[in-house]
Protein backbone atom coordinates (compact mmCIF):
# COMPACT_ATOMS: atom_id res chain seq x y z
CA UNK A 1 0.00 0.00 0.00
CA UNK A 2 1.23 3.50 -0.86
CA UNK A 3 1.70 6.08 1.87
CA UNK A 4 -1.29 8.01 0.45
CA UNK A 5 -3.34 4.82 0.64
CA UNK A 6 -2.25 4.28 4.22
CA UNK A 7 -3.20 7.84 5.20
CA UNK A 8 -6.58 7.41 3.50
CA UNK A 9 -7.18 4.15 5.33
CA UNK A 10 -6.27 5.61 8.71
CA UNK A 11 -8.37 8.72 7.95
CA UNK A 12 -11.46 6.65 7.11
CA UNK A 13 -10.97 4.55 10.26
CA UNK A 14 -10.63 7.62 12.50
CA UNK A 15 -13.60 9.40 10.91
CA UNK A 16 -15.76 6.29 11.38
CA UNK A 17 -14.62 6.04 14.99
CA UNK A 18 -15.62 9.68 15.59
CA UNK A 19 -19.13 9.22 14.19
CA UNK A 20 -19.39 5.98 16.18
CA UNK A 21 -18.42 7.75 19.40
CA UNK A 22 -20.97 10.53 18.78
CA UNK A 23 -23.78 8.07 18.11
CA UNK A 24 -22.81 5.92 21.10
CA UNK A 25 -22.69 8.98 23.36
CA UNK A 26 -26.14 10.14 22.24
CA UNK A 27 -27.51 6.60 22.59
CA UNK A 28 -26.24 6.34 26.18
CA UNK A 29 -27.42 9.85 27.05
CA UNK A 30 -31.08 9.54 26.16
CA UNK A 31 -31.55 8.61 22.51
CA UNK A 32 -32.04 4.94 23.38
CA UNK A 33 -35.47 5.89 24.67
CA UNK A 34 -36.63 7.18 21.28
CA UNK A 35 -38.49 4.44 19.41
CA UNK A 36 -36.58 3.03 16.39
CA UNK A 37 -34.07 5.90 16.45
CA UNK A 38 -32.48 4.46 19.60
CA UNK A 39 -31.89 1.09 17.93
CA UNK A 40 -30.59 2.81 14.79
CA UNK A 41 -28.07 4.81 16.85
CA UNK A 42 -26.84 1.66 18.60
CA UNK A 43 -26.47 -0.12 15.26
CA UNK A 44 -24.68 2.85 13.68
CA UNK A 45 -22.23 3.12 16.56
CA UNK A 46 -21.41 -0.59 16.85
CA UNK A 47 -20.99 -1.10 13.07
CA UNK A 48 -18.89 2.08 12.79
CA UNK A 49 -16.55 0.85 15.51
CA UNK A 50 -16.25 -2.57 13.88
CA UNK A 51 -15.47 -1.09 10.45
CA UNK A 52 -13.03 1.43 11.95
CA UNK A 53 -11.08 -1.28 13.76
CA UNK A 54 -10.94 -3.64 10.78
CA UNK A 55 -10.01 -0.91 8.30
CA UNK A 56 -7.23 0.16 10.64
CA UNK A 57 -6.02 -3.44 10.76
CA UNK A 58 -5.73 -3.46 6.96
CA UNK A 59 -9.04 -5.04 5.97
CA UNK A 60 -10.01 -5.43 2.31
CA UNK A 61 -11.33 -2.62 0.12
CA UNK A 62 -14.97 -3.62 0.53
CA UNK A 63 -14.72 -2.61 4.21
CA UNK A 64 -13.88 0.97 3.12
CA UNK A 65 -16.79 0.84 0.67
CA UNK A 66 -19.10 -0.41 3.43
CA UNK A 67 -17.81 2.27 5.81
CA UNK A 68 -18.48 4.96 3.23
CA UNK A 69 -21.98 3.59 2.62
CA UNK A 70 -22.66 3.62 6.36
CA UNK A 71 -21.43 7.20 6.61
CA UNK A 72 -23.44 8.23 3.54
CA UNK A 73 -26.55 6.53 4.92
CA UNK A 74 -26.07 8.28 8.23
CA UNK A 75 -25.81 11.62 6.43
CA UNK A 76 -29.05 10.92 4.55
CA UNK A 77 -30.74 10.00 7.84
CA UNK A 78 -29.36 13.22 9.38
CA UNK A 79 -30.84 15.21 6.49
CA UNK A 80 -34.21 13.48 6.77
CA UNK A 81 -34.36 14.11 10.53
CA UNK A 82 -33.89 17.84 9.80
CA UNK A 83 -36.50 17.99 7.05
CA UNK A 84 -39.37 15.53 6.67
CA UNK A 85 -38.58 13.47 9.77
CA UNK A 86 -37.29 9.93 10.16
CA UNK A 87 -39.39 7.21 11.79
CA UNK A 88 -41.46 9.95 13.38
CA UNK A 89 -38.40 11.75 14.73
CA UNK A 90 -37.09 15.18 13.84
CA UNK A 91 -34.54 17.64 15.16
CA UNK A 92 -33.50 21.18 14.38
CA UNK A 93 -30.24 22.44 12.90
CA UNK A 94 -27.05 21.30 14.59
CA UNK A 95 -28.72 20.16 17.79
CA UNK A 96 -27.64 18.25 19.80
CA UNK A 97 -24.42 20.24 19.91
CA UNK A 98 -21.62 19.39 19.33
CA UNK A 99 -22.42 15.79 18.39
CA UNK A 100 -24.62 16.55 15.38
CA UNK A 101 -21.91 18.66 13.71
CA UNK A 102 -19.12 16.34 14.80
CA UNK A 103 -20.71 13.24 13.32
CA UNK A 104 -21.85 15.02 10.14
CA UNK A 105 -18.32 16.32 9.49
CA UNK A 106 -16.84 12.86 10.21
CA UNK A 107 -19.32 11.25 7.83
CA UNK A 108 -18.61 13.74 5.04
CA UNK A 109 -14.90 13.12 5.61
CA UNK A 110 -15.41 9.35 5.42
CA UNK A 111 -17.19 9.59 2.08
CA UNK A 112 -14.65 12.11 0.76
CA UNK A 113 -11.67 9.95 1.76
CA UNK A 114 -13.27 6.91 0.20
CA UNK A 115 -13.78 8.82 -3.05
CA UNK A 116 -10.16 10.00 -2.86
CA UNK A 117 -9.08 6.41 -2.37
CA UNK A 118 -11.11 5.32 -5.41
CA UNK A 119 -9.72 8.10 -7.58
CA UNK A 120 -6.21 7.35 -6.35
CA UNK A 121 -6.65 3.70 -7.20
CA UNK A 122 -7.97 4.44 -10.66
CA UNK A 123 -5.24 6.91 -11.62
CA UNK A 124 -2.42 5.78 -9.40
CA UNK A 125 -0.66 2.57 -8.58
CA UNK A 126 -3.04 -0.30 -7.87
CA UNK A 127 -3.46 -1.15 -4.20
CA UNK A 128 -2.44 -4.76 -3.98
CA UNK A 129 -3.95 -5.17 -0.50
CA UNK A 130 -7.46 -4.42 -1.74
CA UNK A 131 -7.98 -7.63 -3.71
CA UNK B 1 -10.10 -6.85 -17.69
CA UNK B 2 -10.17 -10.61 -18.05
CA UNK B 3 -12.57 -13.01 -16.39
CA UNK B 4 -9.66 -14.36 -14.41
CA UNK B 5 -9.27 -10.97 -12.73
CA UNK B 6 -12.81 -11.30 -11.34
CA UNK B 7 -12.42 -14.86 -10.21
CA UNK B 8 -11.87 -15.33 -6.50
CA UNK B 9 -9.69 -18.14 -5.30
CA UNK B 10 -10.76 -20.34 -2.43
CA UNK B 11 -8.10 -18.73 -0.24
CA UNK B 12 -9.41 -15.24 -1.06
CA UNK B 13 -12.96 -16.34 -0.36
CA UNK B 14 -11.93 -17.68 3.04
CA UNK B 15 -10.04 -14.47 3.79
CA UNK B 16 -12.98 -12.22 2.86
CA UNK B 17 -15.35 -14.44 4.82
CA UNK B 18 -13.07 -14.10 7.83
CA UNK B 19 -13.09 -10.28 7.52
CA UNK B 20 -16.86 -10.33 7.17
CA UNK B 21 -17.20 -12.56 10.20
CA UNK B 22 -14.88 -10.29 12.16
CA UNK B 23 -16.99 -7.26 11.15
CA UNK B 24 -20.19 -8.93 12.32
CA UNK B 25 -18.56 -10.20 15.51
CA UNK B 26 -17.02 -6.84 16.39
CA UNK B 27 -20.31 -5.06 15.69
CA UNK B 28 -22.16 -7.43 18.01
CA UNK B 29 -19.51 -7.02 20.73
CA UNK B 30 -19.54 -3.24 20.26
CA UNK B 31 -23.32 -3.16 20.52
CA UNK B 32 -23.21 -5.26 23.68
CA UNK B 33 -20.58 -2.98 25.24
CA UNK B 34 -22.53 0.19 24.43
CA UNK B 35 -25.77 -1.35 25.72
CA UNK B 36 -23.96 -2.44 28.86
CA UNK B 37 -22.58 1.05 29.45
CA UNK B 38 -26.06 2.50 28.94
CA UNK B 39 -27.50 -0.11 31.31
CA UNK B 40 -24.80 0.58 33.89
CA UNK B 41 -25.47 4.29 33.66
CA UNK B 42 -29.15 3.57 34.28
CA UNK B 43 -28.45 1.21 37.15
CA UNK B 44 -26.20 3.74 38.83
CA UNK B 45 -29.02 6.24 38.81
CA UNK B 46 -31.91 3.94 39.50
CA UNK B 47 -32.39 2.89 43.06
CA UNK B 48 -35.18 0.36 43.03
CA UNK B 49 -37.50 2.02 40.50
CA UNK B 50 -37.83 5.19 38.46
CA UNK B 51 -38.71 8.34 40.37
CA UNK B 52 -41.91 8.79 38.42
CA UNK B 53 -43.90 6.48 36.16
CA UNK B 54 -47.03 7.46 34.33
CA UNK B 55 -49.04 6.51 31.28
CA UNK B 56 -50.35 8.66 28.46
CA UNK B 57 -53.52 7.85 26.61
CA UNK B 58 -55.02 10.09 23.97
CA UNK B 59 -57.74 10.76 21.46
CA UNK B 60 -60.29 8.18 22.56
CA UNK B 61 -63.01 10.00 20.54
CA UNK B 62 -65.79 8.28 22.45
CA UNK B 63 -68.90 8.63 20.28
CA UNK B 64 -67.09 8.36 16.94
CA UNK B 65 -68.86 6.20 14.38
CA UNK B 66 -67.22 5.33 11.12
CA UNK B 67 -65.42 2.69 9.09
CA UNK B 68 -62.03 3.63 10.55
CA UNK B 69 -63.11 2.15 13.89
CA UNK B 70 -66.60 0.76 14.41
CA UNK B 71 -66.17 0.47 18.18
CA UNK B 72 -64.01 3.16 19.76
CA UNK B 73 -65.39 2.34 23.22
CA UNK B 74 -64.01 -1.19 22.94
CA UNK B 75 -60.60 0.14 21.81
CA UNK B 76 -60.51 2.57 24.71
CA UNK B 77 -61.43 -0.23 27.06
CA UNK B 78 -58.50 -2.25 25.70
CA UNK B 79 -56.24 0.76 26.26
CA UNK B 80 -57.36 0.90 29.89
CA UNK B 81 -56.63 -2.82 30.24
CA UNK B 82 -53.20 -2.26 28.68
CA UNK B 83 -52.41 0.39 31.30
CA UNK B 84 -53.72 -1.80 34.11
CA UNK B 85 -51.50 -4.63 32.84
CA UNK B 86 -48.24 -2.65 32.89
CA UNK B 87 -47.15 -4.61 35.93
CA UNK B 88 -47.18 -1.66 38.31
CA UNK B 89 -49.68 1.07 39.11
CA UNK B 90 -48.55 4.22 37.27
CA UNK B 91 -48.26 7.32 39.48
CA UNK B 92 -50.87 8.89 37.26
CA UNK B 93 -52.52 8.60 33.87
CA UNK B 94 -52.83 11.59 31.56
CA UNK B 95 -55.42 11.73 28.78
CA UNK B 96 -54.19 14.32 26.30
CA UNK B 97 -57.52 15.26 24.85
CA UNK B 98 -60.34 14.45 22.47
CA UNK B 99 -61.83 12.29 25.15
CA UNK B 100 -65.12 12.56 23.28
CA UNK B 101 -65.92 12.98 19.61
CA UNK B 102 -68.78 15.46 19.81
CA UNK B 103 -68.69 16.67 23.42
CA UNK B 104 -72.20 15.50 24.30
CA UNK B 105 -73.08 14.97 27.99
CA UNK B 106 -73.54 11.24 27.33
CA UNK B 107 -70.10 10.94 25.78
CA UNK B 108 -68.45 12.80 28.67
CA UNK B 109 -70.34 10.59 31.11
CA UNK B 110 -69.25 7.43 29.29
CA UNK B 111 -65.56 8.33 29.07
CA UNK B 112 -65.49 9.48 32.67
CA UNK B 113 -67.03 6.23 33.85
CA UNK B 114 -64.64 4.19 31.74
CA UNK B 115 -61.62 5.98 33.20
CA UNK B 116 -62.67 5.05 36.72
CA UNK B 117 -61.44 1.58 35.69
CA UNK B 118 -57.83 2.84 35.56
CA UNK B 119 -55.79 1.46 38.45
CA UNK B 120 -53.85 4.60 39.32
CA UNK B 121 -54.07 7.17 42.13
CA UNK B 122 -54.64 10.08 39.74
CA UNK B 123 -56.18 10.64 36.32
CA UNK B 124 -55.46 13.96 34.63
CA UNK B 125 -56.86 15.33 31.39
CA UNK B 126 -56.52 18.20 28.96
CA UNK B 127 -59.27 19.00 26.48
CA UNK B 128 -59.11 18.44 22.74
CA UNK B 129 -60.99 20.51 20.20
CA UNK B 130 -63.58 17.72 19.96
CA UNK B 131 -64.29 18.22 23.67
CA UNK B 132 -65.34 21.81 23.10
CA UNK B 133 -67.19 21.78 19.79
CA UNK B 134 -70.15 23.93 20.78
CA UNK B 135 -69.64 25.49 24.20
CA UNK B 136 -66.01 26.64 24.51
CA UNK B 137 -65.33 23.68 26.78
CA UNK B 138 -68.03 24.24 29.44
CA UNK B 139 -69.23 20.63 29.45
CA UNK B 140 -65.62 19.43 29.54
CA UNK B 141 -64.89 21.61 32.56
CA UNK B 142 -68.05 20.41 34.28
CA UNK B 143 -66.83 16.84 33.90
CA UNK B 144 -63.07 17.23 34.29
CA UNK B 145 -62.35 20.81 35.29
CA UNK B 146 -62.35 20.49 39.08
CA UNK B 147 -59.32 22.23 40.55
CA UNK B 148 -58.22 23.82 37.29
CA UNK B 149 -57.70 27.49 36.53
CA UNK B 150 -58.95 29.72 33.74
CA UNK B 151 -60.35 27.64 30.91
CA UNK B 152 -59.06 24.40 32.42
CA UNK B 153 -55.29 24.72 32.71
CA UNK B 154 -53.37 23.73 35.83
CA UNK B 155 -50.04 22.58 37.19
CA UNK B 156 -48.83 20.30 39.94
CA UNK B 157 -45.64 18.83 41.39
CA UNK B 158 -45.01 15.14 41.73
CA UNK B 159 -41.80 13.29 42.68
CA UNK B 160 -39.73 16.44 42.14
CA UNK B 161 -41.13 16.99 38.65
CA UNK B 162 -43.21 20.04 37.73
CA UNK B 163 -46.14 19.22 35.46
CA UNK B 164 -48.08 21.82 33.48
CA UNK B 165 -51.33 20.95 31.69
CA UNK B 166 -52.30 23.45 29.00
CA UNK B 167 -55.44 24.14 27.00
CA UNK B 168 -54.68 25.12 23.40
CA UNK B 169 -57.93 24.04 21.78
CA UNK B 170 -60.12 27.03 22.54
CA UNK B 171 -60.13 30.15 20.35
CA UNK B 172 -58.90 28.05 17.45
CA UNK B 173 -58.42 29.67 14.10
CA UNK B 174 -56.25 27.20 12.32
CA UNK B 175 -53.49 26.46 14.77
CA UNK B 176 -53.79 25.79 18.46
CA UNK B 177 -53.83 28.86 20.68
CA UNK B 178 -52.94 29.43 24.33
CA UNK B 179 -53.90 33.09 24.79
CA UNK B 180 -52.58 35.87 26.98
CA UNK B 181 -54.11 34.64 30.25
CA UNK B 182 -52.55 31.20 29.92
CA UNK B 183 -49.18 32.60 28.85
CA UNK B 184 -49.27 34.79 31.95
CA UNK B 185 -50.12 31.72 34.03
CA UNK B 186 -47.13 29.80 32.63
CA UNK B 187 -44.72 32.68 33.30
CA UNK B 188 -45.85 33.01 36.91
CA UNK B 189 -46.13 29.26 37.43
CA UNK B 190 -42.48 28.53 36.66
CA UNK B 191 -40.97 31.77 37.97
CA UNK B 192 -40.05 30.35 41.38
CA UNK B 193 -38.77 26.99 40.11
CA UNK B 194 -35.05 26.26 40.04
CA UNK B 195 -33.63 25.61 36.59
CA UNK B 196 -32.77 22.00 37.37
CA UNK B 197 -36.42 21.10 38.00
CA UNK B 198 -37.61 18.68 35.31
CA UNK B 199 -40.69 20.09 33.57
CA UNK B 200 -43.36 18.09 31.75
CA UNK B 201 -45.98 19.90 29.68
CA UNK B 202 -49.22 18.33 28.46
CA UNK B 203 -51.35 19.78 25.70
CA UNK B 204 -53.68 18.40 23.07
CA UNK B 205 -52.37 20.16 19.98
CA UNK B 206 -48.58 19.98 19.50
CA UNK B 207 -46.59 22.90 20.90
CA UNK B 208 -44.19 22.51 17.96
CA UNK B 209 -44.89 23.08 14.28
CA UNK B 210 -45.50 19.48 13.29
CA UNK B 211 -47.56 20.36 10.22
CA UNK B 212 -49.08 23.84 10.35
CA UNK B 213 -50.98 23.36 7.06
CA UNK B 214 -53.23 20.93 8.94
CA UNK B 215 -53.31 23.01 12.09
CA UNK B 216 -50.75 20.75 13.79
CA UNK B 217 -49.03 23.46 15.77
CA UNK B 218 -49.76 26.23 18.28
CA UNK B 219 -49.46 29.82 17.12
CA UNK B 220 -48.24 31.30 20.41
CA UNK B 221 -46.26 28.30 21.68
CA UNK B 222 -42.95 30.12 21.23
CA UNK B 223 -43.96 32.59 23.95
CA UNK B 224 -44.86 29.75 26.29
CA UNK B 225 -41.64 27.88 25.58
CA UNK B 226 -39.54 31.02 26.11
CA UNK B 227 -40.40 30.67 29.80
CA UNK B 228 -39.14 27.09 29.79
CA UNK B 229 -35.83 27.46 27.94
CA UNK B 230 -33.86 27.92 31.14
CA UNK B 231 -34.84 24.50 32.46
CA UNK B 232 -32.41 21.66 31.83
CA UNK B 233 -35.15 19.16 30.96
CA UNK B 234 -38.47 20.03 29.35
CA UNK B 235 -40.69 17.33 27.88
CA UNK B 236 -43.88 18.20 26.01
CA UNK B 237 -46.42 15.46 25.40
CA UNK B 238 -49.40 15.95 23.13
CA UNK B 239 -52.12 14.10 21.27
CA UNK B 240 -54.26 15.36 18.35
CA UNK B 241 -52.16 13.94 15.50
CA UNK B 242 -53.00 10.27 16.20
CA UNK B 243 -49.44 9.09 15.56
CA UNK B 244 -46.12 8.82 17.30
CA UNK B 245 -43.73 11.64 16.43
CA UNK B 246 -40.90 13.30 18.29
CA UNK B 247 -38.80 16.41 17.90
CA UNK B 248 -36.06 18.03 19.93
CA UNK B 249 -35.28 21.73 20.09
CA UNK B 250 -32.37 22.29 22.44
CA UNK B 251 -33.44 21.26 25.92
CA UNK B 252 -37.08 20.81 24.89
CA UNK B 253 -38.30 17.48 23.52
CA UNK B 254 -41.75 17.08 22.00
CA UNK B 255 -43.52 13.75 21.76
CA UNK B 256 -46.79 13.32 19.91
CA UNK B 257 -48.75 10.30 21.08
CA UNK B 258 -50.93 7.89 19.20
CA UNK B 259 -54.66 7.37 19.62
CA UNK B 260 -57.00 4.70 20.88
CA UNK B 261 -59.59 5.47 18.19
CA UNK B 262 -58.35 5.64 14.57
CA UNK B 263 -55.19 6.62 12.72
CA UNK B 264 -54.73 9.84 10.77
CA UNK B 265 -52.48 10.17 7.72
CA UNK B 266 -48.85 11.16 8.03
CA UNK B 267 -48.27 14.89 7.58
CA UNK B 268 -48.92 15.92 4.00
CA UNK B 269 -50.33 12.55 2.89
CA UNK B 270 -53.50 13.76 1.21
CA UNK B 271 -55.35 17.03 1.34
CA UNK B 272 -56.62 16.81 4.92
CA UNK B 273 -56.22 14.72 8.08
CA UNK B 274 -59.22 12.42 7.64
CA UNK B 275 -59.58 9.12 9.55
CA UNK B 276 -57.66 6.33 7.82
CA UNK B 277 -59.36 2.96 7.40
CA UNK B 278 -56.78 0.21 7.71
CA UNK B 279 -57.08 -3.34 6.38
CA UNK B 280 -58.82 -5.80 8.67
CA UNK B 281 -56.68 -6.83 11.61
CA UNK B 282 -54.26 -3.91 11.28
CA UNK B 283 -56.11 -1.28 13.30
CA UNK B 284 -54.86 -2.29 16.72
CA UNK B 285 -51.24 -2.03 15.59
CA UNK B 286 -51.86 1.67 14.98
CA UNK B 287 -53.57 2.28 18.31
CA UNK B 288 -51.83 2.36 21.64
CA UNK B 289 -50.78 3.93 24.88
CA UNK B 290 -47.48 5.33 26.08
CA UNK B 291 -45.53 4.43 29.17
CA UNK B 292 -43.31 7.22 30.52
CA UNK B 293 -40.76 7.10 33.31
CA UNK B 294 -38.44 9.63 34.82
CA UNK B 295 -35.40 8.78 36.91
CA UNK B 296 -33.85 11.44 39.09
CA UNK B 297 -30.54 12.62 37.67
CA UNK B 298 -31.47 11.95 34.06
CA UNK B 299 -32.46 14.71 31.70
CA UNK B 300 -34.42 12.55 29.30
CA UNK B 301 -37.66 10.79 30.11
CA UNK B 302 -37.87 7.18 29.00
CA UNK B 303 -40.80 6.44 26.70
CA UNK B 304 -42.22 3.11 25.64
CA UNK B 305 -44.94 2.93 23.05
CA UNK B 306 -47.38 0.05 23.55
CA UNK B 307 -49.81 -0.99 20.86
CA UNK B 308 -53.23 -2.37 21.71
CA UNK B 309 -52.42 -5.56 19.83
Amino acid sequence: MTSAGLVTRIGIALALAVTGVSHAYLYIHGYRHIPTIGTAFLLQASVSFAFAALILLGGPAWLRWAGAMLAGGSLVAFGLSRTVGLFGFSEQGWQPSPHAALSAVAEVLTVALWLAYLIGRRFGRPDTRSA
Amino acid sequence: MTDAAHTMSRRQLIRHSAWFGAAVGLAVVGGEVISHIAGTADAARVQGRPTLRFAQVSDSHIGFTGKANSNVASSFSQAIDRINDLGYPPDFVIHTGDLTHLATPDQFDQVKQMMTGLRTPHVFTVPGEHDSVDDAGQKYRSAFGAGTRGDGWYSFDIAGVHVIALVNTLNLKKLGHLGADQLDFIAKDVAALSSDTPVIVFSHIPLFAMYPDWGWGTDDAAQALSNLRRFSSVTCLNGHVHQVFSKTEGNVTFYSGTTTAYPLPHPGDGPAPKPVTLPAGKLHDALGIREVSYTKGQNALALKERTLQ
